[in-house]
């Protein structure tokens, strides 16, 4: 609860900061108010309440999504500042901060959310953010295709939410988690078709936020157009709340009629693999590969939520840590070298294994851990994944989530095989410390939780 | 007598949301819309939930369908510029619409709906009984949703202020 008033606080400095004059400060603040807000927010560990009726549930699972939304977010500002340095950027850069800070009180309601109508609010918030800043670069025609797409898909979809919670609220007569989980347990088979039908809306509705097939269209197109901060946002902090949120509902109200669905979320997760490996395969643009690569790690964690069992939270969260670090050191990297070469393609990497050996390493290291390649966090998310999975009974779907990751190494090579082959096409990139900072410390973290995987899967 | 007006009613709703469908003119749209929404405003005035109904009015009929229409007459949609459909398309959309409408129509008739019990009028429908509601059980989601708005209106500014 403190963790979202404070972090709402921290998005209101950012838009009065501006009528102050301390543009120069927003950044740093932000920064710093997030590690501070992230070693506060540690302190509800253990510590499980309700507020305001309901409305927010802190208990361990918020507090560690909540955690690596925060650090997740820390991350990134830190990689904005650079982003941002144009004149023409700094210009707006009160209002891109606030948003950007507004997206993150979304996210922390989609963790902790006790209440439908919390739900609903928590994605709003973040989608409605969002979409301002896919399109926040006006001049460029693909970033204005970018926002209005993602608008009114997006807007589509949330009509759909809300239709799916109006027939949830009519069958159980409450917008409460816990109350729509004595409905569900104490009516056995007895339970309204309504209920049923407004679960399936619900989960439509999830599916086109965490970008699973066939509700994908929008993210490649969308992660291509908006500028690469925010493509960074989309595919790390908004997939991953919006896949917290996905966990809860499901293990908090929809647990016992889960096999109703249980068709749907499989035809999904088998098509979201196949889908975004193999077009994944023959793309050429970096950030583009990347969307195909976040919606085939889609596909992984679904699998997770198709396997649902009381420790499969824990599961989830490494799986989620693993991805995020990874994508961000990855993310780092293209936004510093689109900023030299002003070109997204692959080829634009060639040679940066001779100009920058030690960024061509770690981007290989980052690449490496997406591919899922011990001893990186990527591999044992995925055979934990797996294992759980198999103890569950869904032989076929890990064969298939199997040959969908050897089919991954494949174009994680493609940018690792840039580096090092080809003639060299830019200069010698000068990072900033801010991104080396940020890209260590990921690397180092993804490496960590690889060799002490024990630390984490035991955490939940 | 009050199951008469809401056949009435009921009818006119989806009238008019056929004809905002069908019509080829935007603005016919936007107008047939207007009605459509004084028809549901008239059913929540038969479920007792009149200051539901004043609000739907004000802001529905009255601040949207006027934005709608300004953005109708800005853009200058008629009906040359309409860019045609593909005939997959239209057939794919058609068929995902009709599997969605059986499904709601086959779990609406396979539920035994109670008849509604409708509330006393000073139990639901007044400004106090809203207002009591709103800033008791609902104040996070009152206090919150403003987060929702400001980022809104900071995001409206950022896309349409005027580059100096």
């Amino acid at each position: 609860m403190n963790t979202l008033i404070y972090t709402a606080c921290l998005g209101l400095f950012c838009m009065l900061a501006e009528i102050f004059n301390l543009r120069k400060w927003i950044i740093p603040t932000v920064v710093l108010g997030l590690a501070v807000i992230f070693s506060l927010n540690l302190n509800d560990w253990n510590h499980p309440s309700s507020h305001y009726n309901d409305m927010l549930r802190v208990d361990n699972f918020s507090v560690a999504f909540s955690g690596l939304a925060l650090l997740i977010c820390t991350f990134l500002f830190m990689l904005s500042s650079d982003f941002y340095r144009s004149e023409e950027n700094q210009k707006h850069i009160s209002d891109y901060m606030a948003i950007l800070v507004f997206v993150l009180c979304g996210a922390l309601m989609m963790v902790s959310f006790g209440n439908l109508v919390m739900l609903f609010l928590g994605i709003e918030t973040l989608s409605i953010s969002l979409y301002v800043m896919a399109g926040s670069n006006r001049n460029d025609l693909r970033s204005n295709e970018a926002g209005f797409k993602y608008f009114l898909l997006g807007a589509f979809t949330s009509g759909f939410l809300l239709f799916g919670i109006a027939l949830i609220y009519g069958a159980s007569n409450s917008f409460n988690l816990q109350d729509i989980y004595t409905y569900v347990s104490s009516n056995g088979n007895n339970i309204s078709p309504l209920f049923i039908v407004g679960m399936l809306l619900m989960i439509f509705a999830m599916l086109f936020k965490i970008s699973a097939a066939p509700f994908h269209f929008w993210a490649p197109d969308v992660y291509e157009g908006s500028p690469a901060l925010v493509t960074a946002f989309m595919s790390t902090l908004v997939k991953i709340a919006a896949f917290a949120a996905f966990y809860r509902l499901i293990s908090n109200c929809f647990l016992f009629t889960l096999q109703k669905a249980e068709l749907i979320l499989t035809v999904s997760c088998i098509a979201t693999l196949f889908i975004g490996n193999l077009t994944a395969l023959v793309q050429d643009n970096f950030k583009r590969l990347l969307a195909f690569s976040g919606i085939s790690h889609a596909g992984y964690m679904l699998l997770a939520i198709i396997s649902l069992q009381s420790n499969t939270d824990s599961v989830l969260f490494y799986y989620a840590t693993g991805y995020a670090l990874s994508s961000i050191a990855a993310f780092a990297v293209v936004i510093a070298v689109i900023g030299i070469t002003n070109s997204e393609k692959i080829n634009s990497l060639n040679g940066l294994g001779k100009k920058n050996p030690i960024l061509a390493t770690l981007l290989t290291m980052a690449m490496l851990s997406l591919a899922g390649i011990p001893p990186f966090a990527g591999f044992f998310g995925k055979y934990f994944i797996f294992s759980e999975a198999l103890r569950n009974g869904y032989s076929y779907l890990v064969l298939i989530a199997i040959i969908n990751s050897i089919i991954g190494v494949y174009y994680y090579l493609k940018p690792v095989m840039a580096m090092y082959g080809g003639a060299a096409n830019q200069d010698e990139i000068k990072l900033p410390i801010s991104y080396s900072l940020v890209l260590w410390t990921c690397v180092i973290l993804s490496l960590l939780l690889g060799i002490f995987p024990d630390l984490f899967v035991t955490l939940l | 007598m009050s199951q008469t007006i809401f056949y009435i009613l009921a009818s006119l709703s989806i009238i008019s949301a056929l004809f905002v469908v069908f019509s080829k003119i935007p603005i016919y749209s936007v107008l047939w819309l207007i009605v459509c929404f004084f028809t549901i405003a008239g059913h929540y005035v038969m479920l007792n939930a009149q200051f539901m109904a004043i609000v739907h009015i004000i802001v529905y009929a009255g601040a949207i369908m006027v934005l709608f229409l300004f953005t109708v007459m800005l853009l200058n949609l008629n009906k040359e510029s309409e860019p045609h459909k593909r005939t997959y398309l239209k057939f794919a959309a058609i068929l995902s619409a009709g599997v969605l409408f059986l499904t709601l129509l086959a779990a609406f008739k396979s539920t035994n709906l109670t008849p509604y019990q409708l509330p006393e009028v000073n139990e639901v429908g007044y400004i106090q009984n809203v207002g009591i509601k709103l800033f008791t059980d609902y104040l996070l989601p009152f206090e919150i949703s403003s987060i929702l708005f400001l980022s809104a209106m900071i995001g409206a500014v950022v896309l349409a202020k005027k580059e100096k």
